[in-house]
């Protein structure tokens, strides 16, 4: 608790930024955050003097949905909460997809909108909409401020929410009275809701119960999902799948928990994922599942063709989520790294079984099915790959271990998934559980302002691009040099694939016609801007990209009809993946 | 199907009924009743949530309720059943209804008043042709009453939805 003092709402929300750690965010002001940014100038002047030492700095941005994704991206990328500010009515309903995006995928987000007055709200005043009814489904949790005083328990615990348990998105609706009136507050309190204890600690009996199940497996497999990256446990999940000789395949979210080169990691699994990764699912006696909530795109339609042989187990932090999508054998409640470490520590004790393990036929066969996909990833130039699928390779190729990879959504996503190589964790952002158009670029703003050192990449498709692309500005202005892979096919894509495969090639609304010219609406916007006409000239480039030290699009002509397969078809399960001819059998 | 009965202790804050009942909508799960009162601790109230689903389906809603950083706590009172949780175990379970039906003529107005009589119900208003009761009891013995009631014409009807509460084991 600390001292009393008088200040204004703004004041004390800027206080309880800093106290909470918050080092930028991401926004855009209005009439009613007046006084917030008042204090945010103030902020900055007395930083600018004190050389930004735990000075909180403010990114405007060009649209509030890209405040959100920024924040999104800043979060997934550095595991900290980032904070997004919208102001009332139009300035919070713009937040709203971003806010759904952030939650599904469980990043941790803070978001402060502005609200008409207290006196004022249910009047239909000018930019009044209700944010708080509106954001509620979309949230973990949200708060109506009403009174000044209130401030710093609801700030405290917004950050609690959002950064523990199963994380999400906090939003706080701010009205203007209580961010101009001043009040006598103890800033920095401790205390949080009696309901809210997030269970992280697992049941050791059931952990036991795992470890048994793994330990006397023939064939385990282990299920890679978002939580084991937010949890940071991806060493301890490398040291299972070793200790037990288990492969590991993931989900889209779960891509970077594993290095993707390591000869047990068959990568993603799922709809769009690698033949081998959904194989390795049908033929394993144990399913070992952390941090993942088994949603459709993972399991596909027939959910008896989902693991059929395994005992499975499930880890999860959110009880919810067990017995929620598939029945499992043994539920696991809790933190994503602790479980693992209480697995292996039962291993440990029977550990006479490794020995014979470690070369068992399963492991042979594994090794086998990682080297089919990572030959196939390295071969760029084989016959029958798309010119997508050369671009990706060629990323893959050409990108340093730490460089971050974020996406769009639709077959460029895809492409990226299935392709990309992800070597660490938190260097693979993509939007997996709303699927968001639009989402890529903003996060990629956000991963380049929580990583700055490292290369931020956008695997974005022409259409994707479009809907966020007037960001270009953001980057421009705060030097945030971020490089966009347009993948230029001039195609809603993915949707096309669909009518193409499943609706007769009746391509009814997915043309875009003639696209802009994205070398043209790079230099616009003072970016650096190439056309690549063949994927030969990809390498040259992204390092003309990199060399420019501006924020870049890079134009990549793509087949026009590419399909990025194999795939589940719709009604399918794991087994009987469509388009799968070109996969080696093993 | 069966009937459960959740009571839940949640904050007393502004939107809390909004969220619980936005929750059920967004999950896609049917409630039967739902009641919120004050409690005997300040700061709290009390919701009584009366379900009809199979046994995991209410594990799911138990879950979903018990992730709402509102709720403070949550008893699984079963009627008539074993029950679940602190304070769990057979529950008493009440309805409370108002009903005004028709009473045209003396013959049906004293029909009425006999039925009332030996339901333990009351009569809390009478007109020239129709005569308001009251019964507080278990809902299927409402359900009951009520059914009984429409063979005279039901005008009104009204019911609370139900509110429970454990037994005290000693
Ligand atoms: C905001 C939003 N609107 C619509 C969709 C439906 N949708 C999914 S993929 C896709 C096509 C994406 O096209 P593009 O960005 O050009 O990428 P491509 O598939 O061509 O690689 C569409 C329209 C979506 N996911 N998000």
């Amino acid at each position: 608790m600390g001292r009393a003092a008088k200040l204004s709402g703004a004041e004390i929300v800027v206080a309880e930024l800093k106290s909470e750690g918050v080092e930028v965010a991401f926004g855009i002001p209005g009439g009613v955050l007046l006084d917030l940014y008042d204090t945010l100038y103030k902020e900055a002047a007395t930083a600018e003097g004190a050389e930004t030492e735990g000075g909180l700095r403010h990114i405007l941005m060009r649209h509030e949905q890209c405040a959100a994704h920024a924040a999104d991206g800043y979060a997934r990328v550095s595991g900290k909460t980032g904070v997004c500010i919208a102001t009332s009515g139009p300035g919070a309903t713009n937040l709203v997809t971003g806010l759904a995006n952030a939650n599904m995928d469980s990043a941790p987000v803070v978001a402060l909108t502005g609200q008409v007055p207290t006196s004022a709200i249910g009047s239909n005043a000018f930019q009044e909409a209700s944010t708080f009814t509106i954001t509620m489904p979309v949230t973990k949790h949200n708060f109506l401020a009403t009174r000044t005083e209130d401030l710093p328990k609801i700030i405290h615990n917004a950050f609690y929410i959002a950064n523990t348990g199963r994380k999400g998105v906090v939003l706080i609706d701010l009205p203007k009275d209580v961010l101009a009136e001043r009040a006598e507050v103890n800033l920095h309190p401790r205390e949080t809701f009696a309901g809210y204890k997030p269970n992280i600690k697992p049941n050791r009996v059931q952990t036991k119960k795992a470890a048994e199940v793994l330990a006397n497996a023939e064939r385990p497999l282990i299920l890679a999902g978002g939580g084991v990256v937010s949890s940071d446990a991806s060493e301890e999940l490398r040291r299972l799948a070793e200790f037990l000789g288990a492969p590991v395949v993931t989900t889209l979210l779960g891509k970077g928990a594993i290095p993707e080169s390591h000869p047990f990691c068959l990568g993603m699994a799922g709809m769009h994922g690698r033949l081998y990764a959904n194989r390795a699912l049908n033929e394993c006696d144990a399913l070992l599942a952390v941090g993942t909530r088994f949603s459709d795109r993972l399991t596909g339609w027939q959910l008896d063709q989902f693991a059929p042989d395994a005992t499975l187990i499930h880890v999860d932090l959110d009880a919810a989520e067990i017995n929620k999508n598939i029945q499992v054998d043994i539920p696991i409640v809790g933190d994503a790294r602790l479980a693992l470490v209480d697995i292996i520590k039962w291993l440990e004790k029977v550990a006479k079984v490794w020995g014979k393990r470690s070369e068992s036929v399963w492991v042979q066969r594994i090794r086998k099915m990682h080297s089919a996909c990572e030959e196939c990833v390295k071969d760029v130039w084989g016959e029958g790959s798309s010119v997508s699928e050369r671009l990706i390779k060629e990323i893959n190729r050409v990108l340093d271990d730490d460089a971050i990879l974020v996406t769009e959504v639709g077959q460029c996503q895809m492409f990226a998934a299935h392709f990309y190589m992800t070597r660490k964790p938190r260097t693979f952002v993509t939007s997996g559980g709303l699927g968001t158009m639009g989402f890529g670029f903003p996060a990629a703003i956000g991963a380049k302002v929580a990583a700055p050192d490292k290369k931020v990449v956008d695997i974005a498709g022409d259409g994707s691009f479009l809907m966020t692309c007037q960001d270009l500005a953001t980057c421009v202005e705060n030097d945030i040099p971020v490089v966009v892979c347009v993948f230029d096919n001039r195609f809603l894509g993915m949707v096309r694939q669909w009518q193409e495969l499943f609706f007769e090639k009746k391509y009814s609304h997915t043309g875009l016609g003639l696209t802009p010219d994205f070398v043209k609406l790079a230099e616009a916007f003072g970016c650096y801007g190439e056309r690549v006409e063949k994927p030969e000239e990809l390498e040259a480039a992204l390092k003309n990209a990199f060399e420019s030290g501006k924020p870049a699009v890079l134009d990549l002509v793509v087949g026009k009809e590419d399909k990025i397969l194999p795939m589940i078809p719709p009604g399918g399960g794991v087994v009987g993946m469509i388009g799968a001819e070109r996969c080696r059998r093993i | 199907m069966q009937t459960h009965i959740i009571s839940l202790l949640v904050e007393d804050h502004p939107g809390v009924l909004t969220r619980m009942s936005g929750m059920f909508t967004t999950r896609g799960i049917n409630i039967a009743s739902l009641t919120v009162s004050p409690c005997e601790k300040e700061g709290l109230s009390r919701m009584t949530i009366a379900i009809e689903g199979s046994e995991s389906e209410l594990e799911k809603v138990r879950k979903q309720i018990s992730n709402l950083i509102e709720v403070v706590k949550v008893v699984d009172l079963k009627a008539g059943g074993q029950g679940r949780g602190n304070g769990g175990g057979e529950a008493i379970v009440r309805d409370l209804c108002l009903l005004r039906v028709h009473a045209k003529d003396s013959e049906a107005r004293s029909a009425v008043m006999q039925l009332a009589e030996s339901y333990g119900a009351k009569i809390v208003d009478a007109a020239l042709d129709s005569v308001t009761l009251e019964l507080t009891e278990e809902p299927e013995r409402v359900s009951r009453f009520v059914d009984l009631m429409r063979h005279f014409g039901v005008k009104q009807l009204f019911r609370t939805g139900v509110t429970a509460i454990g037994r005290e084991r000693d």
